[in-house]
């Protein structure tokens, strides 16, 4: 018997089309990219029961598993609830009803690198703040895309997300354990900003510039540089990829506690009902900016934000993108 | 003798030494470490128990807390000159047994080598006093202070043994000049204990002169030429390393004044062997690595005839080498070198 089958609904619900009539993929969340490895049986059981026996990485860190029958859409739903009552509900604080899959597919999957539970670079412990975004953004039919990157290496790739969050150090010097033998003067020139310099047998540095990645605490000898007990972030915008104008995104926030990005995520419901006038469209956060400009943006995303001292706010921002139609925005006036 | 004291007693006991010393011991930085989210535990002036890190070795040794990473000798003019100055107090360091041979290392080559003291040195190291810290049972995974013989000491004035839950600790004082202070608190028979074996042993090769040529042509060296980075962490944290560069420093705002500085410097670091002209001695890695290792089992111990070997075996460059180097494994593996060399020789 012919089916009918609302492609929009199912994709809310995280069942994509597939090319393949009546067959969808499921896109499983995995908040900042890192699960318990029990949940691989799951995921092959999936697979093996409903799908076709194969399993995508997502792009995004999801669990993608193609090949699932339309039939079998609901019984894969119920099956959800444990992963989503655990994942969601227990890891992320996600208020959210679990009996019937997942309830939108607005705000994506927060990627995230591994971060300072294994990497020797990272300033934070990645995990943590993205399940706290988690919280903040879903279950909510906004669009909006967010990776969480340990380090500003930026291995997660918040450059083309909405929003990148980059883990940040502010290093401390202590004059009197430094011996002076260059070590973070080194470092900073081959992999960061090349913002340190010897003075008199002593580091100086021209802060303007230091991006915060934390290279010079990894090499001083004696801990005279050393991390800042509390570590800091950096929000980049705007970034995406896509058919007409993919760009990086910029610096719009740096130095910021944690409180300050929370308080600063918690903003994007209000800013993007506000931009789309309470319809929710699939449209993601860097179009909604482009809508509002940058000026609204920053007024919006920063109400009732308390900033800590270090935090730095960008002024304006000049994105660089990609024009694959020339001119794309040079358009009549409306 | 020995006294059992509370916390609280201990902490007012603190109280009124610090009339006379400062109190230093390993205390634990707070994501103060080099990877995020890891602490650091080091030297600072404390006031009191709570403040000491008992379960952990310190990262860094305690020589920093009488021979300084930075030192001012003397200011200058252009007129003249001041030599520096330093606190009254007396010094009253928490230390392993370990440490306070290591210190003994010190010792002999800031106060016996050659014919000068040290007088920068000396007027800080007369100031030390011990408060024996003991170790678990077979110390920690890097400790090889049983193979190096610095596993038990008797130099100390006071050793102390806390038990954290119970709000209590056991005071052994062995000098006369604290006694006064202990003995209206109860009497016990504590005596410390002291680790009687490792996990990590070392084999310390046993080297003489006519082979030192050979030695430098292994070719163990030449795997440190890639995997060593020369930051020196192992000499900042190791006990017995105690090289120093001399600065004269003129200050920014007035160059015609300014000090006459010394600060740390390794046989690891860049610069440690450039003379003027700007050629150094031992720019490769695998040539300072192979200098360190003989400097800590055989110069040494050929310069000042002792019976003991520079290196204390306490494992600390074992565990700060960020690129997961152990200098213990270097040692054995010099052993196995030397020994099989031997055997080439006899059969020659």
């Amino acid at each position: 018997m012919a089916k009918d089958m609302n492609i929009g609904a199912l994709r809310t619900n995280c069942f994509r089309q597939s090319k393949v009539k009546g067959e969808y993929m499921l896109q499983m969340r995995v908040p900042a990219g890192l699960i318990e490895a029990k949940y691989l049986d799951f995921v092959q059981h999936l697979a093996t029961t409903y799908g076709d026996g194969t399993f995508h990485f997502g792009s995004r860190q999801c669990f993608a598993i193609p090949g699932i029958k339309y039939e079998n859409i609901d019984k894969v739903n119920k099956e959800l609830k444990d992963y989503l009552e655990d994942i969601e509900v227990a890891q992320c604080g996600v208020d959210m009803d679990t009996s019937a899959g997942y309830p939108t597919i607005g705000a994506r999957n927060i990627m995230a690198c591994i971060g300072g539970i294994h990497c020797i670079k990272a300033n934070i412990n990645t995990q943590e703040i993205a399940k706290k975004i988690e919280k903040e953004v879903f279950p909510s039919h906004y669009h909006i895309k967010v990776a969480v990157a340990g380090c500003p290496n930026d291995c997660a790739k918040g450059h083309f997300n909405d929003f990148g969050i980059v883990g940040l150090t502010k290093p401390i010097y202590d004059p009197d354990l430094c011996i002076g033998c260059g070590s973070c003067v080194k470092a900073c020139e081959s992999h960061a900003t090349r913002v340190l310099s010897m003075v008199n047998n002593r580091i100086e540095k021209d802060a303007c510039c230091c991006v915060g990645c934390g290279e010079c605490t990894l090499v001083c000898p004696t801990n005279a540089m050393r991390r800042s007990p509390k570590p800091f972030y950096r929000i980049l915008i705007g970034g995406r990829t896509g058919k007409q104008y993919p760009r990086m995104g910029k610096t719009f926030a740096d130095f910021l506690s944690e409180e300050a990005v929370l308080a600063i995520i918690k903003n994007w419901q209000a800013f993007s009902a506000d931009v789309l006038k309470g319809q929710p469209r699939y449209l993601h956060g860097g179009h909604l900016l482009d809508m509002a400009g940058y000026e609204k943006f920053k007024e919006m995303m920063l109400k009732n934000v308390t900033l800590n001292p270090e935090a730095r706010i960008a002024e304006n921002v000049y994105f660089a993108e990609t024009e694959y139609r020339g001119r794309i925005h040079v358009k009549p006036v409306k | 003798m020995s006294y059992e004291l509370t916390y609280e007693e201990m902490n007012h006991v603190f109280d009124s030494l610090r009339l006379h010393y400062k109190i230093y011991a390993p205390k634990r930085l707070k994501n103060a470490g080099r990877y995020c989210n890891t602490d650091i535990i080091r030297y600072k002036e404390i006031r009191s128990l709570e403040e000491i890190e008992w379960n952990e070795r310190s990262q860094y040794s305690p020589k920093e807390v009488f021979y300084p990473i930075n030192q001012t000798l003397f200011h200058f003019t252009e007129y003249g000159f001041m030599e520096s100055q330093i606190f009254d107090k007396d010094l009253l360091i928490f230390a392993r047994s370990c440490d306070i041979h290591g210190i003994k290392r010190l010792d002999k080559i800031f106060l016996e080598n050659g014919n000068e003291v040290d007088p920068y040195y000396k007027r800080m190291r007369d100031k030390v006093h011990f408060i024996l810290m003991e170790c678990p049972e077979e110390g920690w995974e890097s400790c090889a202070c049983c193979s190096m013989g610095t596993n038990k000491t008797d130099d100390y004035d006071l050793a102390i043994r806390p038990y954290e839950e119970e709000g209590r600790v056991l005071v052994e004082c062995k000098s006369d000049q604290f006694t006064s202070i202990f003995n209206t608190y109860p009497k016990t028979t504590y005596q410390p204990a002291f680790v009687k074996k490792n996990e990590t042993v070392i084999h310390v090769p046993k080297i003489t002169e006519d082979m030192v040529a050979d030695i430098y042509a292994f070719d163990m060296w030449k795997d440190y030429q890639t995997r060593c980075i020369g930051c020196g962490a192992c000499n900042s944290v190791c006990i017995t390393c105690s090289c120093f560069n001399t600065i004269d420093t003129t200050y920014t705002e007035n160059g015609k004044s300014g000090e006459r500085r010394r600060t740390w410097t390794g046989c690891m670091n860049d610069g440690f062997t450039t003379v003027n002209g700007g050629h150094a001695f031992r720019d490769d890695y695998q040539d300072r690595m192979r200098f360190k290792t003989m400097h800590k089992v055989y110069d040494f111990q050929k310069r000042f005839k002792t019976d003991y070997q520079m290196c204390v075996g306490c494992g600390r460059c074992d565990d700060i080498c960020p690129e997961y180097i152990s200098f213990t494994h270097i040692i054995n593996r010099l052993y196995e070198e030397v020994e099989a060399r031997k055997e080439a020789k006899a059969d020659e």
